[in-house]
């Protein structure tokens, strides 16, 4: 994976969360935490696993998501399931 | 037997949002029924309907919020701050496990109901959620009124289309009599329209069609009546048990002393008026008073040819010849027809009724229709006389299904 291709995952993972917590985007850094920072529970989770599968067409399993807690993390799974499938 | 007043009210109407203003236009005799203009009404043979447009909920949620509540959950939680804030209960009073919500709808979350359907069917086109069940599921807007408010004690959402909101403060009383709760939330709220609730009605051919001018096209007991007119809005009041609210200093609007419910067990829409009047005659029972003591009623009054004509055959049976001598108002005539609401506004204009000692119109009233023939308060609003005070009234309700409720409202005396 090239740093372009990582970047352009984090670019396109920050605008699912922006949608969807209707937060500015000046507030996400690689250890913003979805739910401590970002006021964000376990249905915002769910939606934004929803809009994640449904851009990079993926299937993240039910397991994985309380693993993405922060962008980071979040950039990193969606990173490695597009390295598996 | 405890009594049970009224301390609070939260109101959202076509008219405007707010007990004051709703009730000024129900006594000026002024209309909500207004143009659609939200979604394209071309292929409906109605395009008119009572949208609660002085209701802007963006500057009572944020942006989040509003993603996920539905319309409805935002007009029930609105009326709610409305009426917990006038009955001046306080944090602490209402984040209790003392104090419930019991509400009623017909439609519940409809609007997002339509919007993930929409999705479901799109081919992968539209938007899924996985907040698709909490928004829409009936029961929304009285855990998201729990949630907000941190009332802990029972949380009751009951359906029986048109008479929901009658109903839910028919039980409200009861749970607060029989001592499950000090202080229930109760009302009723709906937000039913949309292209396809107004699709579904057209092909019942319940609605009515007198377009124009749209103020003017309900006419409940009017020979000339087509249909009624639909409607979206929230009434929420506070019930307490009367010596607990009268101990806080708390404003008493009125007493409710009475609930009677039945169902026509007959046919799913046609209306029976002995199920009818047997709701009436068993609320005035569970009040302990004689039908001789009603001073008003306010009527179901939906301006559909069979509603009309069977609630003024089963006011007749339960009142006997004094039915002529009752008057008999529909507010439906200017806030068009709720659903889920209906009942609880209407619980709440008899209130002020009583409260004001002026008895609002049926407004649009044309023809004399020899089916209905009481008073109908056609000539604009009554002030009552002081020599026969307005003291007792009920408020009919009458959804289809046959589920009939009947509230009793007195005027609180010390």
């Amino acid at each position: 994976m090239t740093r372009e291709a990582l970047e352009s995952i984090e670019d396109a993972v920050k605008s699912i969360i922006v949608t969807e917590l209707r937060v500015d985007r000046s507030r996400l850094g690689p250890t913003t935490h979805l739910m401590k920072d970002l006021g964000a529970d376990s249905l915002d989770a769910l939606n934004i696993a929803l809009r994640l599968e449904e851009q990079f067409k993926i299937k993240i399993p039910d397991d994985a998501i309380p693993r993405f807690l922060t962008v980071g993390d979040i950039v990193h799974g969606v990173n490695e399931h597009l390295a598996t499938q | 037997m405890k009594r049970i007043a009224v301390t609070g009210i939260g109101v959202i109407a076509p008219t405007g949002v707010g007990r004051e203003r709703v009730w000024q236009a129900l006594i000026d005799g002024r209309s909500g029924i207004s143009r659609i203009e939200d979604f394209d009404t071309s292929n409906l043979k109605t395009n008119i309907a009572g949208v609660c447009r002085d209701f802007r909920p963006e500057e009572m949620f944020d942006e989040r919020e509003m993603s996920r509540l539905d319309r409805v959950s935002q007009l029930a939680i609105a009326a709610t701050e409305m009426a917990t804030r006038e009955a001046g209960l306080t944090n602490g009073e209402l984040d209790s496990y003392d104090a419930g919500v019991f509400l009623g709808t017909g439609f519940g979350g409809q609007s997002s109901i339509e919007e993930f359907c929409g999705a479901f069917f799109s081919n992968g086109k539209g938007r899924r959620s996985a907040i698709a069940i909490p928004k829409s599921m009936y029961n929304a807007s009285s855990s998201n009124i729990a949630i907000r408010f941190k009332t802990r004690g029972p949380n009751i959402t009951v359906t029986t289309a048109c008479s929901s909101g009658a109903n839910a403060i028919g039980q409200a009383f009861h749970l607060i009599q029989q001592g499950h709760a000090e202080r229930m939330i109760a009302g009723g709220v709906d937000a039913p329209i949309t292209p396809v609730v107004m699709d579904a009605w057209k092909e019942m051919r319940v609605l009515s069609t007198k377009n124009e001018p749209p103020e003017r096209a309900c006419k409940p007991f009017s020979a000339n009546r087509d249909g009624f007119v639909l409607s979206e809005g929230a009434g929420i009041v506070v019930l307490e048990d009367l010596e607990m609210a009268a101990a806080r200093g708390a404003h008493i609007y009125a007493e409710v002393i009475g609930y009677g419910s039945t169902a026509d067990a007959s046919h799913i829409t046609f209306p029976d008026p002995d199920g009818e009047s047997h709701a009436m005659t068993r609320a005035l029972k569970d009040a302990g008073v004689n039908p001789n003591e009603i001073d008003y009623i306010n009527a179901h009054g939906t301006a559909t040819k069979l509603n009309d004509a069977s609630e003024t055959e089963a006011i007749k049976r339960v009142f006997g010849s004094r039915a002529h001598e009752i008057p008999v108002s529909s507010i439906k005539s200017m806030l068009g027809h709720s659903m889920g609401a209906a009942g609880a506004i209407e619980f709440i204009a008899t209130v002020l009724a009583i409260e004001n000692q002026v008895i609002p119109p049926t407004t649009n009233y044309e023809e004399a229709d020899p089916q209905c023939d009481l008073d109908y308060v056609t000539e604009g609003s009554r002030r009552v006389a002081s020599s026969t005070p307005l003291r007792t009234a009920i408020s009919n309700s009458f959804g289809f299904g046959g589920n009939n409720a009947v509230l009793v409202v007195r005027a609180y005396v010390q």
